[in-house]
């Protein structure tokens, strides 16, 4: 079925970027000062280079994102061979992509709630974001946007991404594990098992656990 | 394929030496190298106008040193190459200099995150000569090597390229900076095989038989005999030659192509880059590690180092001839016996013992897909995979499309252990040299994805036992696989090498061109011209 796999939801969206130039002295950013001179597409693309990464990102704050991207669509270009082709747009598109899971319309309200200003930050050069006020507005004005795909993101199973995160947690303190126990007798691997057995604590999803967007080896 | 009667012979008095011969092989046991900065064009010109009757060809030597054929070979050798900066002091034209790929234009040092040279190996550890590399009369320009039958040709040749440099005082400077036995400062590199009883070996400092299957490649002139296991594994099992633009420019390559080449084609053709590395080699750390490791170990010393490294330390052995303690001392008595026949007149046991020991370097790893025999994470393993990547049948037009792209020619040899005591502070290692095409394509690659990074090998990020970048983490580890292939499954586990040091340190090196004899006349004489 389009748009999803299994439990994993892959969107894809294509939002018109406002042609010209802002009005000046209208906008302001908390992240980095834009001349009022420059044109939308080109304060996106700066905002977009300068936005947090790894734990701070936009999208490790969001819930259950898998994989995410953002970047700005110029022109489209085809070539194959000698054949060659380019569509001149309408205007340039902000795409928005992300494979995450579960549902669509919660996932938006998630990252509006978690991160307000900063999609407004990047929106408002869109066309017709100024008519976004709430979380459902913001379900609705991406929906509009939404291109229907069949493409997902190879690296990731359906599952929630805390439960991705445990299992990978697990797994490599267990590879610590055995490599310890070289040598050790039955008896006491089986003693130290149990001590391991507690310290990751299965049951546990929250803790200990790898956080999303982690970008250093530290457990939470 | 390339066809090897369709190609016309290589010339092989346009070729410098050390390109295509390792000249230890020869019965040059001892080197020395030095490095150069050139102060001013015109007089570096003469400088190099004077040397070139002095370089080494890749002329054919027999390998027999009998009467009719030992004023053949001379007693020494000279090769020279430049980094890119010298090329730049040498006034190459700004076209010939902006069409030099980017790894070499880098350099050795710009590169070291992507090579693994980081911590102790990275660049301001590096030895005083490396230092300084803005433009000036410190920078290294040049490499000249000279490999000698003995000390005495060796000096004998230095004597007469000190004399040369002393003729062009304002244009040539022999670079200091190179640290020697007992924290000297030297203005030269020596390197030595290791001798055992007055003779040389093919050993290196932590006891293993090194720089077996070097490549074979189309018209390198040297014997066909050689041809299997050092040339390119074929779909039915037999070896061909690799092609000859894999390591000389100006010819066809594996992939049917010019390999990219600086500009005019005159300037390339039989011309090479080599990639110079000065590898410190930590004497105790190793020694200690296995003998701690040993005591955990079910096999001897040997074993546990041959299945790091995939050949047995003593001979060169590969895994995949005597996988066990008890097949080596199969092997050995059988090559005992062998001796003896020979040394009694026995002709066919000298065709035996030759059939025998094609088999050092003539294996693949079809009969050992789980590493129970040779670890699938060992040296030799990563180095040279031989088509052990070609995990599902007939992936590739050939088993080992893959590695044939990525062939290392090794040349080079150990360094130091003759005259200081050696411990992790003494001055002792390998002086690598890795002749090829493209260093990014092989060398680089081979260092970044199979030295220090397994996904290739399904090992996650395990690094090569001996010279992977290790930082003594447990998970700095290396696994020796349990025999699963065999019918006499023996149920053990693996055992797993853990908190792996650093045994090699990078100590300093860059990356070269090797110009064509017709070349470097043309670099000499100022006549580079790209229009």
């Amino acid at each position: 079925m389009a748009n999803t796999s299994g439990n994993a939801y892959g969107l894809t969206t294509l939002c018109p970027i406002i042609n010209g130039h802002s009005p000046t002295g209208s906008l302001t950013t908390s992240l980095l000062a834009t001349k009022d001179s420059e044109s939308h597409d080109k304060k996106i693309r700066r905002l977009l280079q300068s936005l947090p990464i790894n734990e701070d990102s936009l999208f490790a704050r969001t819930d259950n994102t898998y994989f995410a991207r953002l970047f700005i669509l110029n022109d489209v270009f085809f070539q194959q061979g000698n054949d060659f082709k380019r569509d001149q747009l309408k205007s340039k598109y902000l795409c928005f992509n992300s494979n995450f899971h579960g549902e669509l319309e919660p996932y938006l309200t998630r990252m509006w709630n978690n991160n307000e200003s900063l999609v407004r930050e990047i929106w408002q050069h869109c066309v017709a974001f100024d008519r976004v006020n709430r979380a459902k507005d913001f379900v609705e004005y991406i929906k509009s946007c939404q291109v229907t795909t069949t493409l997902f993101f190879n690296g990731s199973n359906d599952k929630p991404v805390k439960e991705q995160l445990k299992a990978l947690y697990v797994k490599q303190m267990f590879s610590e594990f055995v490599l310890t126990q070289q040598g050790k007798s039955a008896t006491e691997t089986k003693q130290n098992f149990k001590y391991f057995l507690q310290r990751v604590q299965l049951n546990n999803i929250e803790s200990p656990s790898w956080k999303p967007g982690q970008s250093q080896i530290k457990v939470n | 394929m390339t066809n090897i009667k369709n190609n016309r012979p290589l010339d092989l008095y346009d070729i410098q030496g050390n390109i295509c011969k390792g000249y230890g092989r020869f019965g040059f046991p001892k080197a020395r190298y030095c490095f150069f900065n050139f102060k001013h064009t015109r007089s570096a010109n003469t400088f190099l106008t004077h040397l070139i009757d002095r370089i080494t060809t890749s002329e054919t030597w027999p390998i027999s040193d009998d009467k009719d054929h030992q004023n053949i070979k001379p007693k020494s050798t000279l090769n020279i190459g430049f980094t890119y900066s010298g090329l730049k002091a040498l006034k190459l034209p700004e076209r010939s200099l902006k069409s030099f790929p980017v790894d070499f234009t880098m350099g050795m040092r710009a590169r070291s995150s992507l090579l693994g040279d980081t911590g102790i190996s990275s660049p301001e550890h590096w030895d005083d000569i490396w230092q300084d590399n803005k433009e000036g009369t410190g920078q290294v320009h040049a490499w000249l090597a000279i490999n000698g039958r003995d000390l005495d040709a060796i000096e004998l040749e230095f004597n007469i390229l000190e004399d040369l440099i002393k003729q062009h005082p304002d244009g040539v400077r022999l670079l200091p900076g190179l640290k020697g036995p007992n924290n000297t400062n030297l203005n030269y590199q020596d390197a030595s095989a290791v001798f055992e009883n007055g003779n040389p070996t093919a050993k290196e400092h932590f006891g293993f038989t090194d720089g077996i299957s070097n490549p074979y490649f189309e018209g390198c002139g040297n014997s066909k005999n050689r041809i299997p296991g050092r040339g390119k594994l074929m779909r039915d099992g037999s070896w061909q030659p690799l092609a000859t633009g894999e390591f000389i420019l100006g010819h066809i390559d594996e992939a049917q192509e010019y390999p990219p080449a600086p500009e005019p084609k005159l300037l390339s053709r039989n011309g090479t880059f080599m990639v110079y590395r000065k590898l410190h080699e930590n004497v105790d750390t190793f020694n200690n590690y296995i003998d701690e490791l040993t005591k955990d170990f079910s096999g001897s010393r040997d074993l546990l180092m041959a299945k790091m490294s995939g050949r047995w330390p003593d001979n060169g052995a590969p895994l995949t001839l005597a996988a066990t303690d008890d097949e080596k001392a199969c092997l050995d008595a059988r090559m005992i016996a062998l001796e003896l026949r020979v040394k009694d007149g026995d002709r066919s046991a000298l065709a035996e013992r030759k059939i025998l020991r094609s088999k050092w370097s003539d294996f693949t790893f079809a009969d050992d897909k789980s590493g129970g025999k040779c670890p699938i994470g060992a040296h030799i393993r990563r180095t040279n995979t031989r088509g052990s990547l070609e995990t599902e049948n007939e992936a590739f037009d050939r088993p080992g499309a893959l590695v044939d792209r990525r062939r290392l020619m090794r040349r080079g040899l150990p360094y130091g252990g003759i005259d200081e005591a050696m411990s992790d502070k003494s001055e002792q290692g390998i002086i690598f040299m890795s002749i090829g095409a493209s260093i990014e394509r092989q060398f680089e690659f081979v260092q970044q994805q199979w030295v220090n990074y397994s996904n290739d090998f399904k090992l996650g990020n395990d690094k090569d036992p001996l010279i992977g970048s290790h930082s003594g983490q447990i998970t700095d580890k290396h696994i020796i696989q349990a025999d699963t292939d065999s019918d006499l499954k023996d149920n053990k586990p693996p055992f797993f090498c853990t908190q792996m040091p650093r045994f090699v340190e990078t100590r300093g090196g860059d990356y070269f061109f090797i110009p064509s004899i017709t070349a470097l006349r043309m670099i000499a004489e100022g006549m580079i011209d790209p229009s």
